[in-house]
């Protein structure tokens, strides 16, 4: 098990990559890169650009966002950037504010 | 997606997996500062200083450059930097280690590669403070 948690109550400043699966429970600033999934959590806060093969967001995040595969914004989640994904999904009660380029 | 986040509260030292709150695989690479509450298990390559108000394991594969700071410390890898314990050090075998240890108990595994200072404070048994 190559899995990365990011605990509530922890913070991390600066440039994060990873070949596997990352959630955020806590906060991220900078940068977050994975080849795997992304999850940000209820409660998380994300102030980075995301690239990752998909992404989930049931928290905050506030950069823009490249995912490989899909992008899913859940119920609660709040995402403030431009989305390039080729899959996007946003669930009623999700706030968004940004550009969506799905690659047509 | 629910998770545990609750911090451990059993006195234990024997710590598993779910007992960590955040988990940096061995996949992950950090630059940066990493901060906050709960414990922390780091398997994977960071650069930069790292704080938090929990436990601290750089298990056996880790590297971390730069200084950590945590309530207990168990290195089994690579570690480049000062560490400030609030309770026990623990170098294990594994452990490739350069800086200088403070701690209430710093404990070194035969094995362990060391360079650098230990600074454990203890009061002397009154054998010796004579």
């Amino acid at each position: 098990m190559a899995q990365t948690i990011i605990g509530h109550g922890l913070t991390i400043e600066g440039e994060i990559t990873s070949d596997d699966e990352v959630t955020v429970a806590g906060t991220v600033r900078g940068r977050l890169s994975s080849e795997g999934a992304v999850i940000v959590d209820t409660g998380a806060v994300v102030e980075a650009d995301v690239s990752a093969g998909s992404l989930s967001v049931g928290g905050s995040v506030t950069g823009n966002v490249t995912a490989s595969d899909r992008v899913d914004l859940l119920t609660g989640g709040r995402l403030v950037g431009d989305v390039k994904a080729a899959r996007i999904t946003i669930q009623d009660g999700a706030s968004f504010k940004g550009n969506v380029d799905m690659d047509v | 997606m629910a998770r545990s986040t609750a911090a451990s509260t059993n006195a234990n030292r024997e710590r598993t997996e779910s007992d960590f709150a955040s988990v940096l695989a061995s996949g992950t690479r950090v630059r940066g500062r990493v901060r906050g509450d709960g414990d922390l298990r780091i398997e994977g390559h960071i650069e930069g200083d790292v704080a938090v108000s929990g436990d601290l394991a750089i298990e056996d594969g880790a590297a971390v450059k730069g200084d950590v700071q945590a309530a207990n410390v168990t290195v089994g890898g690579e570690l480049t930097g000062d560490v400030s314990a609030r309770g026990a050090v623990v170098i294990r075998a594994t452990a490739r280690v350069a800086g200088t240890m403070g701690g209430s108990e710093v404990s070194l595994e035969e094995g362990a590669s060391f360079d650098g200072r230990i600074e454990a404070e203890f009061d002397l048994p009154p054998e010796l403070t004579r």
